[in-house]
């Protein structure tokens, strides 16, 4: 047994080592290549092959025998433009090109002030760690199951899997931010979008690159900089999975079971990143300046400067009005739904009568229709009963559409509490209303305030009725209010976030307060019993 | 005689009668007044005419995008609940996992059910724009593109957008309906299941599916009402430009009687609508009757 598991230690340290060993290796490897202009020579008014053009080649080859001789790998390659002039003669622009490509490998940054160097060094760091933790958990007791471990050497064996987490984490950071400095940053500062900082980051590269000779040429050298990462840095990530997989290996025992783990959460963090992405993009929309809003070169992360002011223009742009209209909008139709539904819940839940499967194919089918298709038959509605463009009128149809819903999961929350206590109130002398309110209905507290917030939800998110029946800006509920910040011809981005973040957040809240009632409810509050 | 009132027999009905009032006022009898007026002559500033057969249905059917509203919407409806169903379903499988912090993946993942649709809309709307775009702005940066992309290049993939905000914003209803299945499901079911040598996807088809196979029913009857009637995403981000290429029944029908001011065929419309939603809803009906019975 215990050679076992010692065999089968030693075997995952050998992995770990190895994986060490080889990226190492890699990390010396030629990885990525730059490609500099470093000599351009345009000869006009020429056909390929005749004098003018033998004497411009002549030049540039003369620039790329220098070139050679100082050891640099340079190439030529000429560009041949052809167009016919005012007199019908077809001439040519022959561009002579001389570039320069090198190829560095991962090391060759280490003593740079880049900030990818940082991540190379903690890269560094994180192998070797890994490396002697392993062999430092691992002395003495090799022979040792997981589960028996003392606790320094189970620390031990665990930071050595955490290390090589990291060192697999800082890979993919080093690629993008390499990416970042030599193509992003590089087009900013030389299309001069981009000032500041311009004159630290181009001597760094200047010296990174050419070893300071490029001087004060950097800038039209810098501007056709293109760089290339070989599939070798992905090589090295896979190296550094093989460290984690020996250092799992000797921590747990099973890989399988802990690399489904790692999946789980893997798949659960992009889920969750994807979910929260629109939110985060209008929570810093909200908080930037209309300029930055309109321009994508100046973005980053985080807005340049937090404009909390925003929240405080909109205060003068009619939010706070649009936001009571949908406060009274959605608080009047959850008391209204409310007032109708539990009685009508209750006769649903507690009695017997001829047409109660009628009535709940009645309200289920009002739930099919959501007030689109009945747009014009409800518009003519509130024209006679002259409710057109009211709070009021919005009121009472968010009532009718949601009675489904309320009714739905009232049901639902009666019948699963037993009746015997309201039978007590009702022998006690009860009646059939008060031992309703004094009994049944504080038990069912949770399943009334689920159904409350859903309604409420509902009416206050409720758009499409809203855009239709309301045409008097001071009568808008906040949905149809912030569309008047995208107009046809100008989007103010800001604002219509700014707006949109202050009512999404109320009811965004809410919603997760019921969120474990509301889909048991909904699922099975229907058709229980 | 009404002497014989017996207050035992009518008290239901009294406890039901705000309820259907309601619905009947604001339900029932705008569904009547459509069917009224699709059947009726309607000038352009509203003014109701005479009777005229189905001259509104006629117009409806011959209209020159009828076509290619129908078939987007055939696609909006398939491709979003399609779709939707059956990543909120994998979602719903992992978040019945154990796992550190599944309360707050669960908060967060609910979040796009609770926000308004045109909120979503436009969030999206403004993270695809071509020249200043979230979306390029984070890939650019991030160096995964070289150049800005134009995510919204023709009409084509605008809908494919369309539908996948439509997507992203019914995963949460399927997800939690199906948590709340898998939620009521035995471990001992499971239990008995790996005793037997079931590997993962013979626990899944033979254990999992049967028993959330009510939620995943009422999910997906649900979803594709809903889904049909989706107004707010597509409204937003294209209004069915170009020449409603884009546009699903509902945005169209909105359009031509609000816009266009063609309110007889946008009647007809509607009650074609009706009608496929009954469908729908005589099938869910079916099956929930069918449920009650057991």
């Amino acid at each position: 047994m215990e050679r076992e598991i010692k065999k089968q230690n030693r075997l995952a340290a050998g992995l770990l080592l190895l994986g060490l060993v080889l990226a190492l290796v890699v990390m010396s490897l030629p990885m990525y290549s730059f490609q500099a202009v470093v000599y351009t020579k345009k000869s006009s008014n020429t056909t390929v092959g005749d004098e003018k053009y033998q004497e411009a080649l002549a030049q540039a080859q003369e620039v790329l025998e220098e070139y050679t001789s100082q050891g640099f790998q340079v190439e030529l390659s000429e560009d041949v433009l052809e167009r016919t002039n005012s007199k019908g003669e077809t001439t040519s622009l022959v561009t002579f090109t001389i570039s320069e490509t090198q190829t560095k490998n991962l090391f060759s940054f280490l003593g740079q002030p880049f900030a990818s160097a940082h991540v190379l060094r903690i890269m560094l760091a994180c192998m070797i760690l890994a490396a002697l933790c392993m062999l430092a958990g691992l002395a003495k007791t090799s022979g040792t199951l997981p589960k028996y471990l003392p606790k320094r050497a189970k620390m031990l064996r665990s930071a050595s899997g955490w290390f090589s987490l990291i060192a697999l984490l800082t890979v993919p950071v080093f690629a993008m931010m390499n990416t970042y400095t030599f193509s992003r940053r590089i087009y900013l500062y030389s299309n001069d979008l981009m000032q500041e900082g311009k004159d630290v980051l181009y001597p760094q590269i200047d010296r990174f690159l050419f070893g300071g000779s490029a001087g004060d040429n950097i800038d039209s050298v810098l501007g056709k900089l293109s760089f290339d990462c070989s599939w070798m840095l992905w090589l090295l990530m896979i190296l550094f999975f093989l460290m984690l997989l020996g250092a799992i290996q000797i921590r747990f025992g099973t890989v399988k079971s802990t690399l489904l783990r790692g999946l789980l959460y893997f798949f659960i963090i992009i889920v969750c990143i994807v979910t929260l992405y629109p939110y985060y993009v209008m929570l810093i929309t909200a908080l930037r300046s209309n300029a930055e809003t309109l321009d994508m070169y100046f973005l980053h992360i985080f807005p340049s400067e937090w404009k909390f002011q925003n929240l405080i223009d909109i205060i003068n742009r009619g939010v706070p009005r649009y936001l009571l209209n949908s406060l009274m909008v959605a608080g009047g139709a959850t008391i209204l739904a409310m007032l109708c539904g539990i009685p009508a819940a209750y006769a649903m839940a507690r009695m017997n009568f001829a047409g109660k499967k009628l009535f709940l194919g009645f309200i289920i089918m009002s739930q099919m229709f959501s007030p689109v298709v009945l747009l014009i038959g409800l518009s003519q509605l509130m024209t006679t009963m002259h409710l057109n463009d009211s709070v009021l009128g919005l009121m009472l149809i968010n009532a009718a559409f949601n009675q489904a819903f309320a009714i739905w999961l009232l049901r639902g929350t009666f019948v699963s509490i037993s009746p015997e206590m309201e039978q007590a109130a009702m022998i006690d002398g009860c009646s059939t209303m008060g031992s309703m309110t004094r009994v049944l209905l504080p038990m069912a507290a949770p399943g009334i305030v689920t159904a409350l917030i859903f309604v409420f939800i509902n009416a206050w998110n409720e758009y499409t009725i809203s855009t239709v029946l309301i045409s008097t800006s001071s009568n808008r509920p906040i949905t149809v209010g912030i569309t008047q910040f995208s107009s046809f011809n100008m989007i103010e981005w800001e604002y219509l976030f700014a707006a949109s973040l202050i009512a999404t957040i109320p009811v965004v809240i809410l919603f997760i307060c019921i969120e474990k009632h509301l889909t048991s409810g909904l699922t099975s509050g229907g058709v229980k019993g | 005689m009404y002497t014989s009132f017996n207050r035992s027999k009518w008290t239901p009905y009294l406890w039901l009668l705000p309820s259907i009032a309601l619905i009947a006022i604001f339900v029932i009898y705008p569904i009547i007044l459509v069917f009224k007026l699709s059947f009726s002559e309607i000038s352009k500033s509203g003014v109701v005419g005479k009777f005229n057969g189905f001259q509104n249905y006629i117009d409806a059917v011959n209209l020159p995008a009828f076509k290619t509203v129908m078939l987007n919407t055939l696609i909006w409806v398939i491709a979003v609940v399609g779709l939707s169903t059956v990543i909120g379903f994998i979602i719903a499988m992992v978040l019945n996992q154990k796992f550190h912090g599944r309360k707050i993946a669960r908060s967060i993942l609910v979040l796009p059910w609770a926000t308004s649709l045109v909120i979503q809309a436009s969030v999206w709307n403004y993270i695809i724009k071509y020249e200043y775009g979230n979306l390029n702005d984070i890939l650019l940066n991030l160096g995964v593109i070289k150049q800005a992309v134009n995510w919204r290049s023709s009409f084509q993939i605008e809908f494919i957008w369309e539908c996948g905000v439509g997507i992203f914003v019914t995963i949460p209803f399927v997800t939690f309906c199906v948590l709340a299945g898998l939620q009521s499901v035995d471990d001992s079911l499971y239990e008995a299941a790996i005793m037997d040598g079931a590997g993962f996807w013979s626990k899944l088809k033979n254990v999992t599916l049967p028993m959330v196979r009510p939620s995943l029913t009422v999910s997906t009857v649900l979803n594709i009402i809903y889904v049909f009637n989706s107004f707010p995403i597509i409204y937003t981000m294209t209004k069915g430009a170009p020449a409603n290429k884009t546009d699903t029944m509902i945005t169209f029908l909105y359009m031509l009687s609000f816009y266009d001011r063609k309110k007889g065929p946008a009647t007809a419309l509607s009650v074609i609508g009706f009608l496929i939603l009954c469908i729908c809803a005589g099938i869910y009906m079916f099956g929930v009757m069918r449920k009650e019975e057991k």
